[in-house]
């Protein structure tokens, strides 16, 4: 019966035709692509690349398909107690294969010990620069990624376990590098390298994924990489392999709620502020710059007073959240997350809320 | 215009053939999604009827769509591939397998079917599940079902 086909000429129309319909739709670029599947892209995560909240997923972000080019920018507001976080950045993928992405992050503090240590700092002239500011201290970073896709396929492969499977690295640069030093980090900049494999079950509307991160970051970076002891001595660097999970229930074709589990590392643990001899009441110079002068008596009275060296002891915490993401159209999604990212430096149990634009082009 | 008279004689053919007797050749087997599909899916679906009345919306569907009608309009038939349709997904879906159509492959080796084109499609299944009041989690029983074709139909 389909003897008939098959002669050449109909396949050079078939291809003639498939040509003109995507050039006639988007004339000014063959290349454009929006052809992939609702959220099938991921949304928009706080390292720039394609997947959750803030798991990588082996997706690759935008709508292209494999014939296609397609990307956005995007916006994240964070509110926690002590921290408002703010991101703006951009993605493109490529021919759902290759993914580029852009973030810049930008993080401001609302601690009332760390601005009192940063306000006895600039009345006593310190020599060394702690990087904070008595009216709230900022941290900034910068994130470049890439990812490629290696195998398998999230969505059409329904019929075998064989997940997407993805590698992508990310190259961090803090910007604010004596704050990162100050909260006892080693370094400011480092590179992250990540394997994701993602699934989508439809039996169950419901996309898996696991992501296995290498990284020395604190807090993804924004305090820096690693840690040293007091006066940036015996530091340490050394990168671990860290677990992620997420997953997302479809409740319509564009609109899924989900979970996210991040693990952290701990090495700012019991760190304190390095504050220099600012706070330490052992160091013999120290002491002496700080009793004397009427500043000096102050500031350490202040400083005793309020026990602050000991509330400037850091901890880090796995990272939890649970979201929804609305994707009205192929051009905008929204994402609204409640997180519980624990403890964060010297603030306890932040959670808040979380809000992301993601605009794909 | 000859063609299209080709497959409307073949398709009242097997339309007649169908109604006839059991068939005598099947193109295509079901697909065997690794969780498999829920049991109640056909009937979820409206039984055999009902997928055939979603079969219509989703050819309503892909003839609006400007990405893909006109490959339908130039080498398909409507109605032929109602009827085919309507077995197939009745067969993917845990029905009996009486579909007597050609093989995926075979049905779309010439076409040159991109992904953005296959993706068009799920898009006007979806539609047409939204139209016929068919829920979204029942919808993905049958994407679930048909995702593995994908590989055949795409051939570019
Ligand atoms: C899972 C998705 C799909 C299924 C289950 C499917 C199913 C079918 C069936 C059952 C037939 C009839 C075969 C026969 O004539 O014996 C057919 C033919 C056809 N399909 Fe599809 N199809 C799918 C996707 C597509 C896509 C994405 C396109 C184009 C954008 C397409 C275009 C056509 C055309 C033009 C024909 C007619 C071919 C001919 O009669 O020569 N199909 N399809």
């Amino acid at each position: 019966m389909k003897g008939s086909k098959g002669s050449g000429a109909r396949w050079v129309k078939g291809a003639v035709f498939a040509a003109l319909s995507m050039v006639s739709s988007h004339s000014w670029a063959g290349i454009y692509d929006d052809g992939k599947v609702f959220l099938t892209g991921g949304v928009f995560t706080v390292d720039g690349g394609g997947g959750g909240g803030a798991v990588p997923w082996a997706t690759i972000t935008g709508y292209e398909t494999r014939d296609g080019i397609n990307g956005g920018a995007g916006f994240t507001y964070v509110s926690l107690p002590n921290y408002t976080l703010n991101f703006l950045g951009a993605s493109v993928g490529f021919f759902d294969r290759f993914e580029l992405s852009y973030m810049n992050t930008k993080l401001s503090t609302n601690l009332g010990n760390v601005d009192t240590v940063a306000l006895a700092a600039s009345l006593l002239n310190l020599d060394k620069n702690l990087g904070l500011d008595p009216n709230g201290s900022n941290l900034h970073m910068e994130t470049y990624g890439a990812k490629i896709r290696l195998f398998g396929d999230a969505v059409y492969t329904s019929d075998s376990f064989l997940p997407q499977t993805a590698i992508g690295a990310y190259y961090k640069v803090n910007s604010t590098k004596e704050f990162v030093t100050t909260l006892s980090a080693d370094k400011a900049k480092d590179y992250e390298i990540y394997a994701a494999f993602t699934k989508v079950f439809f039996r169950y509307s419901t996309l898996v994924n696991l992501t296995v991160r290498y990284t020395s970051a604190n807090q993804i970076g924004l305090t820096g990489f690693g840690s040293c002891e007091a006066n940036h001595t015996n530091c340490n660097n050394d990168k671990e392999f860290r677990m992620e999970f997420s997953t997302a229930y479809l409740l319509q074709k564009n609109f899924a709620i989900g979970g996210e589990w991040q693990q952290h590392g701990n090495q700012q643990k019991h760190r304190p502020v390095d504050t220099g001899d600012l706070l330490s009441t052992t160091s013999a110079n120290g002491a002496t710059d700080l009793v004397h002068g009427v500043v000096g008596n102050v500031v350490g009275g202040v400083i005793g007073a309020t026990a602050l060296s000991q509330s400037l002891t850091q901890n880090e915490s796995d990272w939890y959240d649970v979201f929804f993401a609305y994707a009205p159209n192929k051009n905008y999604s929204l994402v609204f997350a409640y997180l519980f990212l624990g403890d964060i430096a010297v603030a306890h149990e932040q959670n808040g809320l979380y809000f992301a634009l993601h605009a794909t082009f | 215009m000859k063609s299209f008279t080709r497959n409307l004689m073949v398709g009242a053919a097997l339309s007649m053939a169908a109604l006839a007797s059991a068939p005598s050749f099947a193109g295509e087997s079901k697909t065997s999604p690794i969780l498999g599909i829920t049991s109640s899916s056909l009937e979820e679906f409206g039984g055999p009827d009902g997928v055939r009345a979603w079969v219509e919306s989703l050819f309503y569907y892909i003839m609006l769509d400007n990405r893909i009608a006109p490959i339908f309009r130039e080498f398909g038939n409507v109605e032929r591939q109602t009827f085919l349709n309507t077995q197939l997904e009745i067969m993917v879906l845990g029905g009996p397998n009486e579909y007597q159509g050609a093989s995926m492959s075979a049905a779309h080796a010439d076409l040159g079917i991109t992904m953005p084109q296959f993706n068009a499609v799920v898009e006007a299944a979806y539609n047409a599940c939204e139209r016929n009041v068919i829920p979204y989690h029942t919808c993905n029983q049958l994407i679930n079902a048909l995702a593995p074709f994908t590989r055949d139909i795409v051939t570019r």
